[in-house]
């Protein structure tokens, strides 16, 4: 075992010296996770909205997605695997990413669904009388209104997938988690730390991201 | 025109919330709908615009039956105000008001005009709130903007759901009377939710006292103070229900319906101009302990002088007669 401060050295040295290395490991893992987070919110948003105007819809949609998030991130790769091996993409790209949209989908359809839910009935009554179709109350009030909490979701979901991500490495899909396994293989702990403050930061730098692109798509009003 | 065709309304086959409603609200007439919580109103004023369906009977408005109506196209031509003013807080000031306009398509330049005067109307600086957000707003002035979003597009009709309930009493009064106003020019066929029955003596043409569901009375604000059909509007109305009148009837009236007395010149007399009401008279003589008032009218005109009893003898004529 070597001392704190000697590790820290340690880590330091290593950055430095395989900056382009680990550079594009995160590269990897940045287009896995925002494939899969863009594919989440097309599929997940949607659904958010469809749960708002259909209440029976809106318990099972629920409960199915609440059950997918409870499978171990492990197995429910191993499940991919015999699956999508009759299509020939038993391992690699392809499982990862269905992995992770379905991992996400709960933080995103339940905060759509409640942010559109919670949108003042008063609010939604006048849109009513005043004439505006379902469609562009939508558009219009609840959608920019629900915005904040809507993002918070897919914020929650990008941070999760940054995570789970890096256990993705272990069918083939490249991304951060590498780093920590070949650091298991050769047992070099600062190899292994390397990759995993590498993922910390990643979220911390995609948490900070999205929320400017909240703040970017949140209309003036609505901000607190 | 607002006509109300043996309308009941039932929720969820059991709850009984209108029972055969029928009255017609007058083309340029503001119609008050009073009566206790719970008794119907805002589901009757739902029903008009068809945010509520309408069990059995039918709602004429301007002869044509809502049933049959688009409802999306008949919301945009009936100005609609909401006790909490449901502006969007996601849009400008601007943009609120002027969404069923945005809507119905009118180009940039007659929506920025319409903005222009309808704020002017309800008292707002156009510039100055233009880009605003309703938050940035005090709930009066919100409700403003609510008032000016309900006449964006012209609207024959305006269904109002206790507009200023949610306003302290002084706003609530000079809101109260900045709508008076607008209606005197615009001449809107307003139906108007109120509990109140200050506010509805004050502005009403007509009030329609409900109770659980049934009309108990349809009638002008003077009528039903000084002949209620019967104990539950008399006790709905209160007790100074006569005395509440008082602000109903100018001089000219008691002028027009009485002789007035002969004026007696002395060096505390005291002057009235014909078009305030009663309430303003009695007050002057019992705050001045004047015996009596010489009338005026607006050129100054001295036309005789009026005392308690006159207006006394005014009042029980009054009582009688509008039987
Ligand atoms: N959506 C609804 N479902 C069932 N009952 C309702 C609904 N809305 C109103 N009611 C009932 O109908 C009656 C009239 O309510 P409402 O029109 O809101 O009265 P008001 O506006 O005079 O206070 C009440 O008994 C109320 O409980
Ligand atoms: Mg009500």
């Amino acid at each position: 075992m070597c001392s704190g401060g000697d590790l820290i050295v340690n880590l330091i040295e290593y950055f430095v010296s395989n900056f382009t290395f680990i550079l594009g490991y995160t590269w990897d893992h940045i287009k896995l996770v925002g494939l899969a987070i863009i594919i989440a919110i097309v599929i997940g948003v949607p659904l958010g909205i469809y749960c708002s105007v259909n209440k029976y819809a809106a318990s099972t949609i629920l409960q199915i997605a609440s059950i997918m998030m409870t499978i171990p991130s492990l197995a429910l790769f191993g499940i991919m695997i015999p699956v999508l091996s009759l299509i020939n993409e038993g391992i690699g790209t392809l499982p990862a990413i269905i992995a992770l949209v379905l991992y996400s989908q709960l933080p995103i359809i339940r905060n759509t669904y409640t942010a559109i839910n919670n949108v003042d009935p008063d609010i939604r009554d006048a849109a009513n009388g005043i004439g505006l179709t379902t469609f562009q109350r939508l558009i219009k009030v609840e959608l920019p209104n629900a915005m904040p909490l809507i993002m918070a979701g897919i914020r929650t979901a990008t941070v999760l997938n940054i995570g789970v991500g890096a256990i993705a490495t272990l069918i083939g899909a490249g991304g951060l988690g590498g780093i920590i396994y070949q650091g298991i293989l050769r047992t070099n702990n600062t190899m292994i730390l390397a990759g995993a403050i590498a993922v910390a930061v990643l979220a911390l730098i995609a948490d900070l991201f999205l929320r400017l692109i909240e703040n970017l798509f949140t209309p003036k009003g609505v901000k607190k | 025109m607002i006509h109300f065709n043996d309308v009941t309304k039932i929720y969820n086959s059991n709850v009984k919330a209108i029972e055969n409603m029928n009255f017609t609200v007058e083309e340029g007439e503001l119609v008050i709908m009073l009566g206790p919580s719970g008794c119907g109103k805002t589901t009757l004023l739902r029903m008009v615009n068809q945010l509520e369906s309408i069990t059995k009977g039918d709602i004429m408005l301007n002869g044509k039956s809502v049933w049959h109506s688009n409802k999306i196209e008949m919301r945009r031509n009936i100005g609609y105000v909401i006790q909490s003013n449901g502006l969007f807080p996601n849009m400008n000031i601007e943009d609120n008001a002027m969404i069923v306009p945005n809507l119905l398509g009118w180009d940039r330049k007659k929506m920025r005009d319409r903005f222009n005067m309808l704020m002017e109307l309800v008292g707002l600086n156009p510039d100055e709130y233009r880009k605003r957000y309703p938050h940035e707003l005090s709930g009066g002035q919100q409700q403003r903007v609510g008032v000016a979003r309900a006449l964006a597009a012209d609207p024959p009709v305006m269904l109002m759901d206790e507009p200023f309930g949610a306003l302290d009493p002084i706003i609530r009064t000079h809101l109260q009377e900045e709508f008076l106003q607008i209606q005197k020019e615009l001449k809107k066929t307003i139906l108007f939710v109120s509990h109140d029955i200050d506010e509805a003596v004050k502005m009403a043409d007509k009030i329609a006292l409900l109770k659980g569901g049934k009309m108990m009375q349809y009638a002008e604000p003077a009528r039903m103070l000084n002949k209620p059909a019967n104990s539950f509007v008399a006790e709905f109305v209160g007790q100074d229900r006569v005395l509440k009148s008082m602000s109903l009837y100018t001089v000219r009236d008691l002028a027009n319906a009485l002789t007035l007395k002969p004026v007696i010149e002395s060096p505390d007399s005291q002057n009235i101009n014909e078009n305030l009401s009663l309430r303003v008279a009695i007050s002057k003589i019992l705050n001045q302990e004047a015996d009596q008032l010489i009338v005026e009218n607006d050129n100054g005109t001295r036309k005789g002088s009026i005392t308690l009893d006159l207006i006394e003898q005014f009042l029980h004529r009054e009582i009688k007669e509008s039987v």
